[in-house]
């Protein structure tokens, strides 16, 4: 084997076994990175080591890397539909909407799942970061279905593959972060946002529609609660009130990309400030509230661009071993044609997700296959939602999703592991039905951004 | 166990600024005198960074309204936009380092006992973490020094000048990381070796997963 393979295995390996410590991810990726800068060095100058490694070319580069992190336009997005996520959080949409399409579709059978799902798709934007949307359609939830005694493998199934929408569904971090790292002009931010868009769907709906289809065929899963409220005029008005505002404002800093009315920047600052002015209607707004969510704010877009930081080092000690080459002729070298080098790489990711949060595969993964992809003639738009599905469905998948630690962490005690396990199962069956359905059928992704702007 | 509070918020139930708590396992380490002071100064300059946000929203808005109402794009906003929100984030690292909110992987960590997690800690801080950054500092210093010392600006038309002020604070972020992993240094010695003198016991939580 050669000696560039080698070192790149041993980075990759460092970084895993490092990480196990549970040392932050951020700083594992630093020092690993300053390790192998070290080992690469010392391989050159004191052992002769027939490699093309230098200090100036691989972590001499970091503070001009970084500053392109700093001065990136794009990413001002980033920290902006944070604070709108939390802004939005802050004026208790989440509640009210639970409360009010609770008496909505109370008296349908399944009536709370599908509650949950419509919920957690409308809700996606105040939660890019998966452990948040887990918990939060969890804690909301859950009480609810195991009060009307629903199945607990159903209920908690939908809440925690509900929660793991959020990082699809635009206007996702994610997403910003992916087209960012991508650097292409035909993947930008707006592009990636319309190509999730209806895939996203797509899964809300195949999600909904199990939602009401399994409870039909097994009735004791979900039973109907009794006595509830006949729908009236006064409860839709009700849901009306909540839903309207919230949809109008996410629909309207999607339209304003989709329509290349505003660019992404631009629109995650309009939907930060109508966040705000929904906060401030709901009356929960005070110095405090605004105080505490700011400095969440801060929190949240310091550690993900901390990862940032880290996996900038890591990225050009990586490349200047020769890492870029070897995966490349790694991937090219599979006996599989085009299309198997892409399974390959979405099978890879999904197993990497599982100990792996998106932050660091989007940030170190998908700029290494990415050009490989591309120059294999395959749609980025396409390649990278499939990039994004898979490490959604990654997040779901036992023994070691992450969705299904946080989902534990707030499930009433009853609620079993096993109970966890066996819920998730048809979401999972679901996400890869839907995988299929893209991977064969790319327009669902590519339309949108081939049609919009010109 | 502090659930975040919701203010005006009678029924509040659930909330996205809730999860925290159930993500992050935040290790308590009993503090230093010196911990404290260093702590206290770069949350403050984190915690005033963190207005930057509704700074950048007003920016942001005003460029847009100017953009539509007259027609014109400003290449001088937008460059102030990224500067406010680079400056908000990069001031951040260093509190959210104080803060333990830099994320990990949880899965064998928070199974660990209190001085299982500091030896990681330590040795964290002294082979990974430090490392970095003092190399990151090495090359930044003079990045920023010599920005300034050539007076870089804006290669726009209309951008802004002084390139040095951000790559300044580029710079000053990592010092201020540097300081925050020392104090989180001293925190994890006074626990490990009761040098320097801790000045407070570790909670509730932490000191049943101690005994176990």
């Amino acid at each position: 084997m050669e000696l560039e393979t080698l070192f790149v295995i041993g980075m990759f390996l460092t970084f895993g076994a490092l990480l196990m410590t549970g040392y932050p991810v951020a700083w594992v990726l630093g020092g690993t990175a300053v390790i192998w800068t070290v080992v690469g060095v010392v391989a050159v100058e004191n052992f002769g080591a027939n490699l093309w490694f230098d200090y100036s070319s691989s972590m001499g580069l970091v503070p001009e890397r970084i500053w392109k992190v700093v001065s990136s336009e794009t990413l001002v997005a980033l920290p902006m539909f944070i604070f709108m996520g939390i802004m939005l959080d802050q004026s208790g949409v989440a509640e009210k909407l639970m409360n009010s399409m609770v008496k909505l579709f109370g008296a349908v059978r399944g009536g709370y799942a599908v509650t949950v799902i419509v919920i957690g798709v409308l809700l996606a934007a105040t939660t890019g970061i998966i452990g948040a949307s887990v918990v939060l359609l969890g804690m909301l939830s859950l009480p609810v279905m195991m009060e009307n005694k629903y199945d607990k493998g159903f209920a908690v199934g939908t809440a925690c593959a509900t929660g793991t929408l959020g990082i699809l569904i635009p206007p996702s971090i994610m997403l910003v972060l992916m087209a960012d790292r991508l650097a292409v002009p035909e993947a930008s931010v707006g592009d990636l946002f319309m190509g999730a868009f209806f895939p996203g769907l797509m899964l809300g709906a195949m999600y909904v529609a199990y939602a009401i289809i399994r409870p039909m065929l097994q009735p004791h899963i979900a039973p109907v609660p009794e006595g509830t409220e006949k729908v009236t005029w006064a409860i839709v008005w009700e849901v009306a009130k909540a839903v309207v505002p919230t949809a109008a404002l996410i629909l309207g800093v999607l339209g304003s990309i989709f329509a290349g009315i505003a660019t992404p920047t631009e629109a995650s600052g309009v939907g930060a400030l109508g966040a705000l002015l929904l906060a401030l209607m709901s009356g929960r707004l005070n110095l405090k509230v605004l105080n505490s969510s700011m400095q969440q704010t801060t929190r949240t877009a310091a550690f993900i661009f901390a990862i940032f930081l880290g996996a900038t080092a890591f990225s050009v000690v990586l490349r200047g071993l020769g890492g870029d080459q070897v995966i490349e002729d790694a991937l090219l070298g599979l006996p599989f044609g085009p299309y198997g080098v892409v399974l390959t790489i979405l099978f890879g990711v999904f197993l990497l997700g599982f100990f792996l949060d998106w932050v660091e595969i989007t940030l170190i993964i998908l700029p290494l296959v990415a050009p490989v992809v591309q120059s294999l003639g395959f749609d980025l738009v396409w390649f990278t939602i499939l990039f994004a599905m898979c490490l959604q469905t990654s997040f779901l998948t036992p023994p070691v999703g992450f969705a299904l630690f946080y989902i534990k962490g707030v499930a009433p005690p009853e609620i079993k592991v096993t109970d966890i396990y066996r819920g998730v199962v048809p979401f999972i069956i679901i996400q890869l039905a839907a995988l299929a359905i893209v991977f064969l059928v790319p327009e669902i992704a590519t339309w949108l951004p081939g049609v919009a702007y010109d | 166990m502090t659930v975040s509070e919701k203010g005006s918020s009678p029924g509040g139930r659930a909330s996205a600024s809730d999860a925290g708590q159930f993500i992050h396992h935040h290790t308590e380490f009993p503090t230093t005198w010196l911990s404290q002071v260093v702590d206290g100064v770069i949350s403050a300059i984190g915690k005033c960074a963190s207005w930057l946000w509704i700074v950048v929203t007003g920016v942001i808005i005003y460029a847009v309204v100017g953009r539509y109402a007259f027609g014109q794009g400003s290449v001088t906003l937008e460059e102030v936009q990224w500067h406010l929100a680079g400056a908000g984030w990069l001031l951040g690292l260093g509190y959210t380092l104080v803060t333990d909110d830099h994320v990990r992987v949880d899965v064998l960590h928070e199974r660990l006992s209190l001085r299982g997690q500091a030896w990681i800690e330590l040795l964290g801080l002294v082979f990974l973490l430090l490392p970095f950054l003092g190399l990151a500092v090495y090359e930044m210093i003079p990045y920023a020094f010599s920005s300034w010392q050539q007076g870089e600006t804006s290669q726009a038309p209309a951008g802004l000048p002084y390139r040095w002020i951000l790559k300044g604070i580029l710079a000053l972020s990592f010092v201020l990381l540097i300081l925050a992993a020392l104090s989180r240094l001293l925190k994890v010695t006074a626990l490990l070796f009761g040098f320097p003198k801790p000045i407070r016991i570790e909670s509730e939580d932490n000191k049943k997963e101690d005994a176990s």
